[in-house]
């Protein structure tokens, strides 16, 4: 068998109350989590949340105003060609010399970065059925999205960042994509962080997800642990229930009755205190429906328990 | 291309999915004994699956003995395993009682759930391609 990826052990970031002001606004706040050698880590939210202006602040591009962030065990702040010769970066608005052709974008990058494998780059360059003599500036969207992919996996790098790569790519590019980001996978060190608006779009990719909203971290964790501890229950609420029981678990998101039926979301399912819980305010309910969710679902009852609680407070 | 099918559903863990595609493409005989297994790699690329959980079913189905790790070659279908008996008895007591439960929950007759049995029987019995589908790596 292959060699596995190492254990996710050791973190590759380590992010410290990390917090950013522009003007009175703050983008990001207080930011504090890990992300572990050798995972896919999806870093999602939606539009405007903070991804981008944390990405920024971990490869150096733009200064923290209080915290810290380390990256490959070295303070983002002094980050130099070394270490950059072994992070790929690919962002939503990567700016390209727009003049140069692919052929000659490689070129460029090439002696930057001593790791560079031109059978894997020219292996890339035919996947993605790049035409190597074509200017940049006469490609597609998509075509120069897979070029600044290339440019950024064909050292190999350590550590793959990736600001919302898929926004604007049609599903076969997007497919291309993916599949050549797993290229990565047959070597023994290699770590994806990759920021996104849209779960589904690395749903069965990432086996660590972070979720941030309006600059603040909502959680940090693998999904198999999130997707372990998350139920979708239904039951009918029983004799003498009318409306909602007042005090419900605050792990019990967004609980709806409709007519005789309930339905909630249980963040922290565990048989035997969910089945207690429930005869506790339901004592006439009904067997429940127990359902395992989707990544898709975790991150929509999570979405709409964040708007539950800013509409109250 | 992968020599079995795995069609993903969203809800259930991925790893479950094509943990259970593997056993049934063994059962039904679309994957035979020496042939050659998908690598991690390819299964993640072909199935867009992150690695580590393409490595750990890998991991499960040779622990299982259901695939055999063979030092240069890599990867191949293994001998299907006699059942022991704690399995047996599983299947056989606590599986098919909570089947039993579930069709005399919905009124059906022992026959409706023998025909189906029996169905699905036949269906994985037959290997539903030829042996010149075998996976060439």
């Amino acid at each position: 068998m292959e060699q596995p990826n190492p254990t996710p052990m050791s973190p590759i970031i380590e992010i410290q109350s990390l917090t950013r002001r522009f003007g009175r606004q703050e983008a990001v706040r207080d930011l504090t989590f890990e992300v572990p050698k050798g995972s896919i880590y999806a870093f999602l939210g939606p539009n405007g949340a903070g991804k981008t202006t944390t990405i920024k602040m971990l490869l150096n591009i733009l200064q923290a105003s209080s915290g810290s962030a380390r990256i490959l065990g070295i303070d983002s702040k002094d980050l130099g060609p070394r270490e950059l010769a072994q992070i790929g970066y690919v962002s939503e608005n990567q700016q390209l010399p727009e003049w140069m052709s692919v052929q000659q974008l490689i070129n460029y990058c090439k002696p930057m970065y001593p790791t560079w494998d031109d059978a894997f780059c020219a292996k890339l360059l035919k996947d993605f059925e790049l035409p190597p003599e074509k200017k940049l500036k006469n490609l597609s969207r998509g075509m120069k999205v897979k070029a600044a992919l290339i440019t950024s996996l064909a050292y190999r790098p350590k550590l793959l960042v990736l600001d919302e790569p898929f926004t604007g790519l049609d599903p076969l590019v997007r497919d291309e994509f993916i599949r050549g980001m797993l290229e990565l996978s047959g070597q023994s060190d290699w770590t994806v962080f990759v920021s996104s608006h849209d779960i589904d779009e690395v749903d069965r990719l990432a086996d660590w997800v972070g979720i941030i909203n309006e600059g603040h971290l909502h959680l940090s964790e693998p999904t198999e642990s999130l997707q372990a501890r998350f139920r979708l229950l239904m039951f009918t609420a029983g004799e003498g229930t009318t409306q909602l029981p007042q005090n419900l678990p605050e792990n019990w998101l967004i609980p709806e009755m409709s007519g005789h039926s309930v339905r909630l979301v249980d963040s922290q399912f565990q048989e035997e205190q969910t089945l207690n819980n429930l005869r506790r305010f339901f004592p006439n309910a009904g067997e429940p429906a127990v359902t395992v969710m989707s990544l898709r679902d975790i991150f929509l009852a999570l979405a709409r328990s964040f708007r539950f609680k800013t509409d109250a407070s | 291309m992968l020599p079995f099918p795995v069609a993903f559903k969203l809800g259930s863990p991925v790893y479950e999915q094509l943990l259970y595609a593997v056993e049934k493409a063994v059962i039904s005989g679309l994957i035979q004994p020496g042939d050659k297994f998908p690598s991690v790699r390819t299964l993640s690329q072909e199935l867009r699956i992150n690695p580590n959980t393409a490595h750990k079913v890998v991991a499960v189905l040779v622990g299982q003995g259901l695939l055999e790790v063979n030092p240069g070659i890599g990867t191949v279908v293994g001998k299907q395993p006699k059942a022991t008996s704690k399995q047996r008895s599983e299947l056989l007591g606590d599986d098919v009682e909570h089947l039993v439960v579930e069709a005399k929950k919905l009124q059906l007759e022992l026959e409706d759930l023998t025909d189906a049995v029996e169905s699905h029987w036949n269906n994985l019995t037959q290997p539903p391609c030829p042996p010149s589908s075998k996976y060439k790596a």
